[in-house]
């Protein structure tokens, strides 16, 4: 056996064991939102196929077959806004092409990027859950809370249907903490603590939209008046979502186990209760200015970042120290443009020339 | 009103009344609670964005958001201008409608609207984005262009009819957050006051659709931003609470209508005319009579468009009776010398209850009889209108407002007198005694009755809404609006029966024509002696 033969085996084992390790580990659902077939209307993959998801979240994707596509587009809206919220930190949310996990290896570390990430992808599903059932493209929202009907006809005659976040809120909850459920584990174990973080991350996701719909209402009583008023809750914008998720990420909580290894508490008790909005996480986070492949940490090294700042997204913080690089670039812009309401707009192209810092 | 059931009626039998009337009452609650649906169902339509080719814009076509793609319109994803589509076609803002199909379907079955719904009303909810480049101005006006057409199940799909179309001026007004820096960021939503959009009192159709197009002009529809969205929110009377509703009304129809009619004989047995408070209370079972009786039920069968009208003004006829009535009781039972029992001395009083109603009648019939004639209208919508409304309304406050004080002014003297009344009480004569302990017995009767009413309405409302008591079964205002109905009919029905001329008085009186002399006197009621009294106690008081 020849060295490159030899290395070539080598190679190959690790392949295996490596894939191994993908596979056991990185059944995410989320990575629906990077499925190509998830995004296509009308194509409806098997549920078996979709090794994203857990044991438990197979059988739930072939009871609620038509539910995927939502679930998808709301990780994808998840993993979106979580893009635009961190645009301007070192950890900028990048999702990695071809890998199971979509985030690598960082969102295996119980630190507080993991506990938002987990927070908004399952307030993403909330949200796409609710709009979908709005819009009648899922075969089980359940119409009036009324107990008398039990057919779809006479209950929409009889109660009329609404009240589609609280069903997002329900099927949120059953379908993405299935995958922390799936499993039991020992008391003190890191998964134990992995898995409470989660559930309890997941669940603040969620009422960061069902506890923040608006709630809009219309008087419509005898002359217009308030004799009759009739509320409803709307689901919040999602960058509204995003934007209170980002506040509770900043002030999230470290935990540890209590004395019995069954439940997390705070680290510091000068710190106030973690309540059930609150963020949780156990470790701290990874150094984010280098790269680094055992964390998962891409580094800042090319990111763009603004001289004048002196905020997470100035050159000083952003570049950790080591400075960055100037250079000019042309940019071809629409201008002088007339806008209306919506849709095209007659404009001229302009050039210009912008200085733009990269880190070193 | 000499001698009333509820003085010679005994405690037993008074109480036994009260248990049953409070029974009823609390079944009323529990009906509207536990069978009966939330009252009205909320629906939010996203609308379609359409779009129609070519320059040349026709505004007869439907643009339909569903359907076989043949008959269905053509759409777009997204209406910004960087959007591929929007681009390459050069869609202009001439081009673009929003459609909206009400009812929005469900678990993949379209839905249709029914007759049991009453009635619908709608609002627009504008989604929109900000953009440094392209932001809302201030109290922008648009002009909305509708056209509202309707199909049955029958009819050949894509055969829309028209039912009304119209185009408005609506006000835009929108907020928008900051963050710490007083900047806002791209991107972020507007938060915008709602448009009104159309309201129809007759559902009679199985589907509904709207094509709202927002037609470029001078003035209107510009610095309005970027639209992402438009939603449609309708609101529509549940079918499970309709048939509640009606069935109680068919309930109390004839329940209040029986014991009308033996209020009614029971004057006629008297031999007398009947004075202004029994005209007065039977009026006002005339009102609630009117207000029961239930010819909604008519609307499964016929399309009747003036019901929401009707119902309004019947029930603004009652409310204004019951007013009267509060008044003329109070003043009945006011026991000083002058000589009332005419309708002319309320005339203050009575003027505000008429000014108030016929100022809110006015509005009503600029507002929802506009609307039989117009969906679409608003009397909020224009300058002048939204003012004339407001001057309506501030005048209806003020007749509130003068009949409330007329009311407690009457309230105290009756007070004052009755203490008065209850110092002299141990000199005066048999009958005068009983008389006046009657009197003082009534009122505060009534008083209590009222106030322990009025209590509950209000303690009702207050928890009218609440969210997330998921696991409470108990529809709340479903309960507050069967309740506070069944409330006034429980009043009325106690009114009538309990303030009703005593059958033992009248038969007394006929046997002994002196009493019935006395009897007569002691209405009438021109007493020395009260006034001596009465001249005593305001010198004990200085």
């Amino acid at each position: 056996m020849t060295e490159t033969q030899w290395n070539g085996t080598v190679l190959y084992l690790l392949g295996i064991v490596q894939a191994i390790f993908v596979v056991v580990n990185a059944n995410v659902w989320w990575s629906l939102g990077t499925n190509p077939r998830m995004l296509m209307v009308g194509v409806q993959p098997f549920c078996t196929e979709l090794r994203e998801l857990s044991p438990g979240q197979i059988r739930a994707c072939q009871n609620h077959h038509d539910h995927m596509p939502s679930v998808g587009r709301g990780a994808r809206l998840g993993i979106t806004e979580c893009q635009t919220q961190f645009k301007n930190r070192r950890w900028n949310c990048t999702t990695i092409e071809d890998d199971r996990t979509v985030f690598g290896p960082v969102i295996q570390i119980a630190s507080r990027e993991a506990a938002f990430m987990h927070s908004i992808l399952a307030a993403g599903v909330v949200s796409a859950i609710a709009r979908s059932c709005r819009d009648g493209e899922l075969s089980s929202c359940h119409c009036s809370k009324a107990l008398r009907p039990k057919e779809l006809v006479r209950d929409w005659i009889w109660g009329g249907c609404g009240d589609n976040i609280q069903y997002g809120y329900k099927f949120g909850s059953y379908f993405v903490d299935l995958r922390e459920k799936d499993k039991n584990h020992p008391r003190l174990s890191p998964e134990l603590s992995r898995m409470l973080m989660n559930l309890h991350n997941n669940e603040a996701g969620r009422r960061a939209v069902y506890n923040y719909a608006n709630v809009a209402c219309k008087c419509h009583g005898v002359s217009g008046s308030c004799s009759l008023k009739t509320c409803w809750q709307a689901l919040p914008p999602f960058k509204d979502v995003g934007k209170r998720l980002k506040d509770r990420y900043d002030g999230a909580v470290e935990v540890k186990f209590n004395k019995r290894g069954t439940r997390l508490i705070r680290r510091k008790r000068r710190f106030n209760k973690p309540t059930q909005d609150d963020l949780l996480y156990v470790n701290t986070s990874p150094d984010y200015c280098v790269a680094n492949s055992t964390t998962g940490s891409l580094g800042t090294v090319g990111r763009e970042c603004n001289r004048l700042s002196e905020g997470m997204d100035g050159c000083r913080l952003m570049c950790c120290g080591r400075g960055y690089n100037t250079f000019k670039r042309k940019l071809v812009e629409r201008c002088q443009c007339k806008f209306h309401w919506c849709c095209y707009v007659k404009c001229r192209t302009c050039e210009r020339i912008v200085d733009i810092n990269s880190c070193k | 009103m000499a001698g009333v059931v509820l003085e010679n009626l005994s405690w037993k039998k008074l109480i036994i009344l009260s248990l049953i009337l409070l029974m009823l009452l609390i079944t009323f609650f529990l009906i509207g609670g536990l069978q009966a649906p939330q009252p009205n169902n909320v629906n939010i339509i996203i609308g379609t964005k359409c779009y129609a080719r070519g320059r040349y814009v026709n505004r007869e076509k439907w643009h339909i958001p569903r359907g076989n793609k043949s008959i269905s319109c053509e759409k777009l994803d997204s209406l910004r201008p960087d959007d591929p589509k929007i681009i390459s076609q050069e869609i202009t803002d001439k081009q673009v409608v929003f459609a909206f199909w009400i009812p929005g379907p469900r678990d993949g079955q379209e839905l249709k609207m029914h007759p049991r719904f009453q009635y619908m009303m709608s609002v627009l909810q504008l989604d929109i984005i900000y953009q440094p480049h392209n932001p809302v101005g201030l109290n922008p006006v648009m002009l909305l262009d509708f056209r509202l057409g309707y199909r049955n199940e029958g009819d050949r799909e894509g055969d829309w009819k028209l039912l009304a179309e119209s185009a408005e001026d609506r006000k835009l007004v929108c907020t928008i957050s900051t963050n710490e820096k007083n900047e806002t960021e791209p991107g972020s939503q507007y938060d915008c006051e709602l448009l009104h959009a159309f309201e129809i009192s007759s559902l009679h159709h199985d589907y509904y659709l709207l094509n709202l197009r927002l037609p470029p002009s001078p003035e209107k529809n510009i610095n309005i931003g970027q639209i992402d969205d438009i939603s449609l929110v309708t609101i529509h009377q549940n079918g499970g609470f309709t048939i509640i509703w009606f069935s109680i009304k068919t309930f109390m129809f004839p329940c209040v209508l029986i014991v009308l009619v033996w209020f009614w004989k029971r004057i006629q047995q008297m031999c007398r005319p009947p004075n202004l408070l029994e005209r007065t209370l039977f009026a006002l079972g005339i009102t609630m009579s009117i207000l029961n009786l239930p010819i909604e039920w008519l609307t499964f069968w016929l399309n009747i468009p003036f019901m929401l009208l009707l119902n309004d003004i019947r029930q603004g006829a009652f409310y204004a009776m019951l007013l009267s009535f509060w008044i003329i009781f109070t003043g009945e039972h006011i026991m000083d010398q002058t000589e009332r029992n005419r309708l002319k001395l309320y005339w203050k009083h009575l003027t505000a209850v008429i000014v108030g109603c016929v100022c809110l009648f006015v509005f009503e019939m600029c507002e929802r009889g506009m609307q039989l004639k117009n969906p679409f209208y608003s009397i909020w919508s224009s300058e002048i209108g939204s003012k004339l409304a407001l001057a309506f309304i501030i005048l209806a406050a003020v007749a509130a407002t003068a009949y409330f004080l007329f009311l407690c002014v009457m309230i105290y003297r009756v007070f004052r007198n009755i203490s008065a009344k209850k110092s002299s009480l141990p000199s005066m004569s048999h009958m005068r005694k009983k008389y006046y302990m009657g009197l003082i017995f009534r009122f505060k009767f009534l008083m209590l009755l009222t106030l322990f009413f009025f209590f509950i309405i209000s303690q009702l409302s207050e928890g009218q809404w609440k969210w997330g008591d998921e696991n409470l079964n108990l529809e709340y205002s479903s309960a507050f609006f069967t309740g506070v109905y069944g409330l006034w009919n429980v009043y009325i029905f106690g009114l009538l029966s309990l303030y009703a001329p005593s059958h033992k008085t009248a038969s007394s009186a006929h046997a002994d024509t002196d009493s019935q002399e006395e009897e007569v006197q002691l209405t009438n009621m021109p007493s020395e002696l009260s006034t001596l009294q009465s001249f005593a106690t305001k010198a004990d008081q200085d």
